[in-house]
């Protein structure tokens, strides 16, 4: 008894099941069933249709190169019976596809970590690309207006104040302070 | 009215179409074609006279696996669609049962590999001793093993601890 494998999906063919194909120089085509075989007929490239697993391996979905494969082979020398090696064979079967599976599931957990950094960049520009959406340019306008109209403010006062201070003072009374005898000096110091 | 109009038939079908998926129709395969190509495309194109195919067996395409009646049938089918489409299709390695093999997790997989190809010398070529090569495109299988290298690297230092676990 053997488990053969498909010729154009690659599923597992157990005995009973599916259809052999002879072809003319004597190369036998096995399929699983009548999907693969009818897209055997239609002369489809099983490496081109998405479901098959040469497809999965050839586009980089799966674990495709790797010495965990390398163990399970077709042996047509038949090995004699011993309890031992039976036992011995059975212990490493589990512990190969154990590991088998776990490389499995760390590849394609890895090439989907890649579609999420690649999402969280595209995020990142989305937001820089439509930052209008989220805050309006217009947003604080009325205030920074303000603003400047305040520093514009403030420049004028720092030109105005070089200029000289004008007071106005009564003629007649400085006439009579002059009188009195202070001299222009001593009434300026009297106004500071 | 009185007047009884035809129902319009808009769908054939696909009666034509598996007649021609019949397996006595059955043409050569792409990786007979390419087993051709490699080992006996002199032989082909160079034929003995057999006066049960078309045109005596001296009008044969070697990539389309097809006789013509004269040499000026075969140069117009070198030029139409259908043969450079064949070419095309040849470009790439074709399938076979050991990858369909190997794609089931018996070995590691092999990406298939890119080929130049070329319509067929004349006749007279092949006289002189000219053969159609399949050679791989050198280019294509540099930028091919770029990533499969860097894959082994990661993959090289990830089987580190899982060999100390075992």
């Amino acid at each position: 008894m053997r488990i053969e494998t498909c010729y154009f999906c690659s599923s597992k063919i157990y005995p009973g099941h599916g259809v052999n194909f002879v072809r003319n120089d004597c190369k036998i085509f096995k399929f699983c069933r009548g999907k693969c075989h009818k897209a055997f007929k239609r002369k489809k490239n099983p490496r081109k249709v998405g479901w098959t697993k040469a497809h999965r391996k050839t586009a980089g979905k799966e674990l495709a190169i790797d010495p965990s494969f390398e163990f399970e082979k077709r042996r047509n020398v038949p090995v004699k019976y011993s309890r031992e090696t039976w036992q011995k064979a059975l212990e490493a079967i589990k512990k190969v596809t154990e590991i088998k599976q776990r490389r499995q599931d760390h590849f394609v957990m890895e090439r989907l970590r890649k579609g999420r950094d690649i999402e969280i960049q595209m995020d990142v520009k989305n937001v820089q690309r439509n930052m209008s959406l989220i805050r309006s340019p217009a947003a604080g306008l009325k205030e920074r207006r303000a603003k400047e109209e305040a520093e514009e403010a403030a420049l004028m006062e720092e030109e105005d104040l070089p200029e000289e201070k004008i007071t106005y003072v009564d003629a007649r009374e400085l006439e009579k302070r002059l009188e009195e005898g202070m001299g222009i000096e001593d009434l300026e110091m009297l106004e500071a | 009215m009185g007047m009884v109009t035809k129902r319009k038939k808009m769908h054939y079908g696909d009666t034509h179409l598996q007649r021609r998926w019949r397996v006595r129709n059955r043409r050569r395969d792409l990786d007979q074609i390419d087993d051709d190509l490699r080992t006996r495309s002199g032989e082909l194109i160079n034929q003995n006279v057999d006066l049960e195919k078309p045109g005596f067996a001296q009008f044969y395409c070697v990539h389309c696996a097809k006789y013509f009646i004269d040499d000026t049938a075969m140069q117009a089918h070198f030029r139409t669609k259908v043969h450079k489409r064949r070419l095309k299709a040849l470009e790439i390695e074709p399938y076979s049962i050991e990858e369909s093999e190997r794609a089931a997790g018996r070995g590691s997989f092999q990406q298939a590999k890119k080929r130049g190809m070329e319509t067929q010398p004349t006749k007279e070529e092949v006289i002189a001793g000219k053969r159609i090569k399949v050679e791989e495109k050198v280019e294509t299988t540099a930028a091919v093993s770029t990533p499969v290298a860097s894959t082994s690297s990661t993959r090289a230092t990830r089987n580190r601890p899982q060999k100390m676990e075992t």
